[in-house]
């Protein structure tokens, strides 16, 4: 061991001298922080450590329009943060053109403790997850190679690459990994939950939430599970089939498998309040209707419903009462993360 | 200390190749040139302007023929084996490209090969190491349209055409695109071939090992496809692993030029 410092030594000291006229810009690396209550971490970051500058490139990019076709929609026109990095008052969200998909966007939050993304599982690597949206064609509709020779064309990027990887060379590798810097970073864990978790600033639960927290555990608690608030399970949850758009298949798509249809990612439920509309398509605008549908709503679909979700005398659904919705919404409320939705670290302006 | 005991290691290897070379002496690196030259049965493969025949009734014609060709392994003589550097072993073979059809390995230990093993897609490993794992070869990749746009993941193989038959009189598009599915289904395979004759790598002389891929295999390999029953595939459960396969199975090595 003291031999190798020696040996770093010998060698830094003819660096210095050699090098006496050359500046070489060295990022801030930056630790992460995470909630104590947190489960590990799923991100590598010995492949792709954290800088200042890194995520200032990835911010950056984020809200970056020339990323697509029409040099307008950014990754953050459809993840907006006052909505928990979701698309407010869209059911399903439109891209380049005003072309739409058939999917929901989803929030941006925790990203770096999963390793499955979008509601199908069709990204298994967050740095390759954006390749997605960038390249499809109802959403910014363009290639990396042409995103690459666009953000070259730039000078503002010459510097911002320079800072973050050392020269102002812009490759996919280094792109990506400044996207996926920037959202590792986008960590919500500072609810009134997690105070309570943690017993922070003595916060301490109302009887409703208390009592909600109870059903919770109880009744959701076995699909939206752990600190997540999900088991990252694909499961097909009885929602009706949604006859406007035919080609969604679910979990299929990704996986081939015809028992996959219309199977979902169980989303988290952190801050569950900001991030209407809810479900793969965004048809329920308010939570209520999403209790609602868990007690009166669900239908065979042409999938295999998830046996999670059939009663003992064989009907589908779960049985929440009025005043236990009440206390769940209390309850769920709870998740909402105002220290997430307004830090300026991840705001556009 | 240890240094010392390296140098005496060195030094007896040096002692024993030298004493072996009288025969010839087998050191250094050269190169190996790997040609893929695709085939539709016993003739050449043309695009576009040829029918083929297919199973049953079924005629296609082709317009695209494109796979992911990494991980590639030489064996020699011996069974001693040497790994291309896996950051550089990742190639896209396209049949209108006929620059794309030559792969040239550089610093390739001399030696007397005897087999050869190569992937066909982008391995599990490599993909899960994220930005890292794909350098550029992600920008290759989709460049030659070898990427999906709804999906984060590579096309390993793509097949195109246009078919008919009796059914179908009319010529009818065709794809097929097979690639892994997320977590769900790994479809990446590997294939080893032995030489016809051993490509003899020196530091001057390059051999061609000459692999020819006969397409006609992908709808009548292991599995026969039949494109009136399923003219596009992309991503199916049972099918997807079947086509990769049938890919598997069409390499052939012809011949090796030293």
């Amino acid at each position: 061991m003291k031999n190798y410092n020696l040996f770093f030594l010998g060698i830094f000291i003819l660096f210095s001298c050699s090098n006496d006229e050359e500046y070489i810009y060295v990022p801030t690396n930056l630790d992460l922080e995470i909630p104590s209550n947190f489960p590990e971490l799923e991100y590598d970051l010995s492949k792709n450590p954290l800088t200042e500058e890194g995520i200032a490139l990835g911010k950056k990019l984020f809200y970056e329009g020339r990323l697509a076709s029409d040099n307008i929609i950014s990754c953050g026109f459809c993840h907006e943060q006052a909505s928990a990095f979701t698309h407010h008052g869209h059911t399903i969200s439109h891209g380049v053109d005003g072309k739409t998909g058939f999917r929901n966007t989803q929030p941006i939050q925790n990203l770096a403790f999963f390793t499955e993304f979008t509601w199908d599982g069709a990204a298994i690597h967050l740095d390759l997850q954006p390749v997605i949206p960038i390249t499809s064609e109802v959403e910014m509709n363009e290639t990396i190679p042409s995103v690459l020779e666009k953000l070259s064309s730039y000078s503002e990027y010459e510097t911002l690459f320079t800072n973050a990887f050392g020269d102002a060379e812009v490759t996919s590798e280094r792109m990506l990994k400044a996207l996926s810097q920037f959202m590792v970073t986008m960590i919500s864990g500072d609810s009134k939950y997690d105070k309570v978790v943690r017993n922070e600033d003595d916060t301490a639960f109302t009887t409703l939430e208390s009592e909600g927290l109870k059903i919770f555990n109880n009744k959701c608690a076995t699909c939206h599970s752990g600190e997540l608030f999900t088991d990252k399970t694909y499961r097909n949850n009885g929602i009706p089939y949604n006859t406007k758009f035919t080609e969604e298949e679910g979990r299929k798509r990704v996986s081939g498998f015809e028992a996959d249809f219309y199977k979902f990612r169980v989303p988290s439920l952190r801050n569950i309040e900001m991030s209407f509309p809810y479900m793969h398509d965004g048809r329920f605008g308010t939570l209520e209707d999403v209790l609602d549908f868990y007690t009166d709503g669900m239908t065979e679909n042409g999938g295999v419903v998830d046996p999670l979700l059939i009663k003992n005398d064989g009907s589908l659904g779960i049985d929440i009462t009025t005043d236990e919705k009440t206390a769940l919404l209390a309850f769920l409320k709870t998740l909402t993360d105002n220290t997430f939705l307004n830090d300026e670290r991840f705001a556009e302006f | 200390m240890k240094i010392t005991k390296y140098i005496a290691a060195c030094f007896i290897a040096l002692t024993i190749t030298a004493c072996s070379s009288e025969e010839e002496e087998i050191t250094g690196e050269g190169n190996v040139s790997l040609e893929f030259d695709n085939s539709y049965s016993t003739s050449d493969l043309l695009l576009t302007t040829t029918s083929y025949d297919a199973n049953e009734t079924e005629e296609v014609k082709i317009s695209k023929v494109k796979y992911i060709v990494s991980n590639i392994r030489l064996e020699d003589e011996d069974g001693v084996v040497f790994t291309y550097p896996k950051e550089d072993s990742y190639f896209i073979v396209t049949e209108e490209d006929g620059a794309s059809q030559f792969i040239n390995l550089t610093n390739v230990p001399a030696g007397n090969y005897t087999k050869i093993t190569f992937g066909i897609g982008v391995d599990k490993e490599k993909y899960l190491e994220g930005a890292t794992g794909q350098g550029d070869f992600l920008t290759l990749a989709q460049d030659a349209g070898m990427m999906w746009s709804w999906q984060a993941g590579y096309k390993f193989f793509v097949f195109e055409g246009v078919y008919t038959s009796d059914e179908t009189t009319t010529e009818t598009a065709f794809a097929f695109h097979m690639g892994s599915h997320g977590t769900a289904l790994d479809n990446y395979k590997e294939v080893t071939l032995d030489l016809t004759n051993s490509a003899r790598v020196r530091v001057d002389t390059t051999p061609e090992i000459h692999v020819v891929a006969d397409i006609s295999k992908v709808l009548a390999g292991t599995t026969s496809f039949l494109l009136d029953d399923a003219a596009q595939i992309h991503v199916d459960a049972v099918k997807s692993p079947q086509i990769s396969t049938n890919v598997n199975g069409m390499f052939t090595v012809d011949h090796v030029h030293n």
